[in-house]
């Protein structure tokens, strides 16, 4: 009997097992957490796992992401990590999402999950999903990593203290793996702490982390914790939590062509072109480098983050995906034009108080 | 004599994990706005915990013999 090994505990037992059976466990993010958080949720038998991210395997995950194949670069990560779930477990139900977690579908998601786990690589989804759990009162188990440290707690269980009253300012910077870089092992026993805590709350067993911060440092195994109160946020309302990140979405992501014409004279603004180098109409702004698309991720150096950097493809779909990318490696400050070169071409071509060189 | 922990980017900035203070008549804010200064945190964010309990309100804490203050940055990395 598959389960065997954990019902002769007694912390556990049938009972315990019956529990597994039914809870459902939605896990943000198919990283470096997950990557220890779903293969022992799905072994211990969580009866509903699911697993939400768009991104696609690349071969410098494999250093940390141990649930994939090499052969498998190139392929979606929650799929593949639904694949390697199943053939560990059949018996379980697991959902793999390729999306983004984001305004729309956060709350609808939550809503279908008992439990969710923060297995995300940067603050702003942290936030948000604090946010929807607040709202549909669920709790979730946070994790993150910084080097060779990491953090641990599960917020807004039990009427326990939430993100917000142990991080209160929302627009700080963190670095996540792909900039401070990170060792395999190490976001692996984080994750491992986090599928802890899940299993801890199903069963109904042990100490949860909850108004508890756990620290814990791989170099010396120094362990700390740190008590933590409720502050008595008010959650926002549905109609608010929209509001609000999907304008965060939104105006951060994108600014109009207009707007952005009238930088090309500021010198803390720098425009770059994502498109190839033979793509039509070019755009002279005084302020500019082109880099492909493509080669963003190798071209970093170029860039400044201190500068605002106003990206444009050739109509504006392009670009925003070059945001996205930019702001995981911590470029703040990013917008992508909207409409893109062809609209930058038609701005310029009638409005003669606009000159560039 | 009081000590101060640092954790992830804060560690980063003042180069050690753990320093000594003698005791002087401060609030935990005007400690904390020394800290800033000596490593130049003003562009960090971090949360504030004393003998392993949170604080919100750094203002009215008064530092005691023995303390242990550490400030915690938020993590990321996933």
């Amino acid at each position: 009997m598959r389960y065997n090994r954990q019902i002769i505990l007694p912390e556990v037992g049938e009972k315990g097992q019956e529990k597994l059976g039914l809870a459902r466990v939605l896990i943000i993010g198919a990283g470096g957490l997950a990557a220890a958080i779903l293969p022992y949720l799905a072994a211990a038998g969580i009866g509903e796992i699911g697993i939400i991210d768009d991104d696609l395997i690349e071969i410098s995950n494999l250093q940390r992401q141990v649930i994939y194949k090499s052969n498998a670069v190139g392929k979606s990560k929650a799929l593949e990590a639904k694949e390697m779930a199943l053939s560990l477990n059949p018996s379980i139900e697991i959902n793999a999402i390729t999306d983004t977690l984001n305004a729309k579908n956060a709350i609808p998601l939550f809503e279908q999950y008992d439990i969710m786990v923060d297995a995300t690589d940067n603050l702003h989804t942290k936030y948000l999903i604090n946010d929807a759990c607040q709202i549909t009162n669920k709790p979730f188990v946070y994790g993150s990593i910084y080097k060779f440290q990491g953090q641990v707690s599960v917020f807004n269980y039990q009427n326990g203290p939430t993100y917000r009253c142990l991080f209160p300012n929302e627009f700080s910077n963190s670095e996540n793996c792909v900039d401070a870089g990170v060792m395999g092992i190490s976001v692996g026993i984080i994750g491992m702490f986090q599928a802890n805590e899940v299993l801890k709350m199903v069963l109904e067993i042990g100490n949860v982390l909850s108004g508890e911060l756990l620290i814990y440092n791989m170099l010396n195994n120094d362990q700390q914790k740190f008590d933590l109160l409720r502050t008595n946020l008010t959650p926002l309302s549905r109609l608010d939590f929209e509001k609000k990140y999907n304008g965060i979405e939104n105006s951060v992501l994108e600014i109009t062509a207009e707007a952005a014409l009238e930088e090309i004279n500021n010198s803390d603004v720098v425009f770059i072109d994502v498109r190839n180098e033979e793509e039509l109409p070019k755009i002279n702004l005084p302020n500019a480098v082109q880099i492909p698309l493509s080669e963003l991720e190798n071209n970093f150096a170029k860039l400044d983050s201190n500068k605002k950097i106003l990206v444009y493809c050739q109509s504006g779909i392009r670009s925003k995906k070059a945001v996205e990318i930019l702001k995981n490696h911590s470029f703040f400050k990013v917008q992508s034009i909207a409409g893109g070169a062809l609209k930058l071409e038609e701005i310029i071509a009638t409005n003669n108080a606009i000159s560039v060189s | 004599m009081l000590s101060v922990k640092y954790f992830g980017a804060v560690a980063e900035k003042t180069k050690v994990a753990e320093e000594n203070f003698s005791l002087s008549n401060q609030s935990l804010q005007e400690l904390v706005d020394e800290l800033e200064q000596k490593y130049d945190l003003t562009s960090l964010s971090y949360s504030i915990a004393v003998n392993q309990k949170m604080v919100q309100d750094k203002n009215s804490y008064m530092l005691m013999s023995n303390d242990v203050v550490a400030l915690l940055p938020p993590f990321a990395g996933g």
